[in-house]
């Protein structure tokens, strides 16, 4: 464990000094991310002008939930969108080979290696709304579940990238240059919206098969409201059955992995 | 010890028919092909040996390989390289070997070489003592110590290649796969890259499985060579043994005096001691059947005048292109 503990020092401390050379970068990204925050609180506030009561939050708890989602947005931007963005790439021109053979597991190198430094000031600015958004709760909120909730945003950050890796991995089958990643970033707005809003099947769907609501909206939900504890169980399920899937996945897909020939 | 049995690796592959119209229909009903990259092959490489692949492009040798080197699965047959099957990519296994492609890279392309050295160090866990050890050992063999600092996208082709050998080679591994790692070289590049693979075999004594297109690489290094033709093994054995069992013909050569008819003399040399070529400068070269060459020397002392003679064998790349193109009935 330790050892790739250090391993991951190494990629941060080599992300860093690559990202310092592209500033421009740096400050473009940043702008583009306040604006997509601002976004996202003035069309729950123009909703808010219409109803008291949305899918049972008021205007207050919705900023909690909104956070909860920017917060992994950006914390999986900051940690794992460049690898996700790789990925396929490596896959459909066979850059894995380096990769498999070396004595790691291969699925942690792809998937930490790249740390987007340029991201992590946006990541800072997600941390600091979620202080901002939990501080100005008017209810009192247990320290207890306050630590337990930001801990379910890491695991939502995860089951969020796990649930893309599935989309990104179809390319060992489809040999397409990206796989369905684009699609996977079209459905993945179903998590920005509060999991109550669905009913029937279509709710299923986004616990079970597509679990977007158990990224961001159940933690602010066990955050929020009394008597919720039983979520934990639903969103440590669901992570652990994606987690084991995306091996099984993985696995059946380097047996199909063909390499492109040097 | 690597071992071998009825190895077969198949790929399939989408066959796809020419223009929009073949796009579109092949949306709804795809035909595939079944290509033999490795036809039921068996192989024993022991310790310390050097193997030379050989083959022309799609002869299966860089699909070996990837089997050898647990990269892609194989169809049917068994691998045991060092006790594991190289498929299972048990970290044992990956601990014990290590791979150069010529043509692919597997340093961080915007850092230094000595970045990469220090994340290779950590992933097969090197004691700090003995990776300087090393470092110091290869970096000073391959005389690029001063470049380590450099980023390795500012460095030249064969500076790069001589930071990826080091990146491979840190671990100590005893089985090293080393596909094409002369391609794109100059010269004295080449040559320091053989020069270095010599020692560091002496040294270390590991089991090396080499391929190039460069048939320098491959006399210089390899005592044993493998011949591969659509997937199959054409050739295994020695490289001396080559000529004997191969090369029809020896060449001699021999310099006429300035004063003779070149077509002339050409057009008299009889057919049965083998064809002839006189250029322009005099130089005479005959491709003579080995039973005949001591006749078409005797011919050329008695009836050109020459002032020098010398009889060898073929150019071994002659030979192994001979045997490429012919397959077994060569």
């Amino acid at each position: 464990m330790s050892r790739y503990l250090r391993l991951y020092a190494h990629f941060l401390r080599f992300s860093f000094s690559k990202a310092m050379e592209f500033r421009v970068d740096f400050f473009f990204r940043v702008v583009m991310d306040i604006f997509f925050y601002a976004v996202q609180f003035a069309f729950f506030h123009i909703i808010y002008l219409h109803t008291p009561i949305l899918a049972g939050w008021d205007l207050e708890q919705m900023r909690v939930f909104i956070v909860s989602y920017i917060f992994i947005d950006a914390l999986h931007m900051t940690v794992f969108s460049t690898n996700c963005w790789w990925l396929p790439i490596y896959i459909n021109r066979g850059d894995l080979d380096y990769y498999l053979v070396k004595p790691v597991s291969t699925l942690f190198f792809l998937s930490l290696k790249d740390f987007a430094a340029n991201s992590f000031l946006n990541l800072l600015i997600a941390g600091s709304l979620v202080v901002w958004a939990l501080t100005n709760y008017p209810a009192p909120l247990e320290p207890i579940k306050v630590v337990i909730y930001l801990l379910l945003l890491i695991n939502g950050t995860f089951l969020y990238f796990l649930l893309n890796l599935i989309f990104l991995l179809a390319v060992f089958w489809t040999q397409s240059p990206r796989g369905y990643g684009d699609l996977f970033f079209s459905v993945s707005h179903v998590m920005e919206r509060p999991d109550r809003i669905y009913k029937g099947v279509v709710r299923k769907v986004f616990i079970f098969l597509l679990p977007f609501a158990v990224m961001a909206s159940f933690p602010a939900r066990f955050l929020m409201e009394d008597n919720q504890w039983h979520l934990l169980g639903v969103i440590f399920g669901v992570t652990t059955c994606f987690f084991l899937l995306v091996q099984v996945i993985w696995r059946l897909g380097l047996r199909n992995y063909s390499s492109a020939s040097s | 010890m690597i071992k071998v049995e009825g190895l077969s690796k198949q790929f399939k592959v989408h066959k796809k028919r020419p223009g929009l119209r073949g796009s579109i229909s092949s949306l709804f009903n795809r035909e595939y092909i079944i290509k033999d990259a490795i036809k039921n092959i068996d192989l024993e490489i022991k310790q310390g040996e050097i193997l030379g692949l050989i083959g022309s492009n799609g002869a299966g040798k860089t699909t070996l390989t990837k089997i050898l080197s647990g990269i892609i699965h194989p169809t049917s047959g068994k691998v045991s390289v060092l006790g594991f099957d190289p498929w299972e990519r048990d970290n044992r296994y990956r601990q014990q070997m290590s791979l150069i492609m010529g043509q692919k890279a597997q340093l961080w392309w915007d850092l230094p070489a000595a970045d990469g050295f220090l994340l290779l160090k950590e992933i097969y866990q090197i004691p700090e003592a003995e990776f300087k050890k090393r470092l110091a050992y290869l970096s000073e063999s391959l005389g690029i110590e001063k470049e380590l600092n450099v980023q390795v996208r500012k460095l030249s082709l064969g500076e790069r290649m001589k930071v990826e050998l080091i990146a491979a080679l840190l671990h100590q591994p005893k089985v090293v796969f080393l596909d094409e790692p002369t391609i794109g070289l100059d010269l004295s590049a080449q040559k320091a890259v053989r020069r270095f693979i010599k020692e560091y075999r002496k040294e270390f004594n590991p089991i090396m499985i080499l391929t190039s297109h460069y048939m320098d690489d491959i006399e210089d290094l390899c005592d044993r060579i493998i011949i591969m033709k659509e997937g199959e093994f054409v050739y295994d054995g020695g490289i001396k043994q080559v000529h004997q069992k191969y090369a029809q013909s020896k060449l001699v050569t021999a310099q006429a005096a300035p004063t003779i008819d070149a077509s002339e003399e050409a057009r008299k040399f009889p057919k049965s001691l083998g064809e002839i070529e006189i250029n322009d400068n005099g130089k005479i070269i005959v491709r003579s059947p080995r039973e005949k060459v001591m006749e078409a020397a005797s011919y050329l002392i008695h009836y050109l005048k020459i002032e020098d003679l010398n009889i060898s064998e073929e150019e071994i790349g002659d030979v192994i292109e001979h045997i490429m193109s012919k397959g077994k009935e060569a």
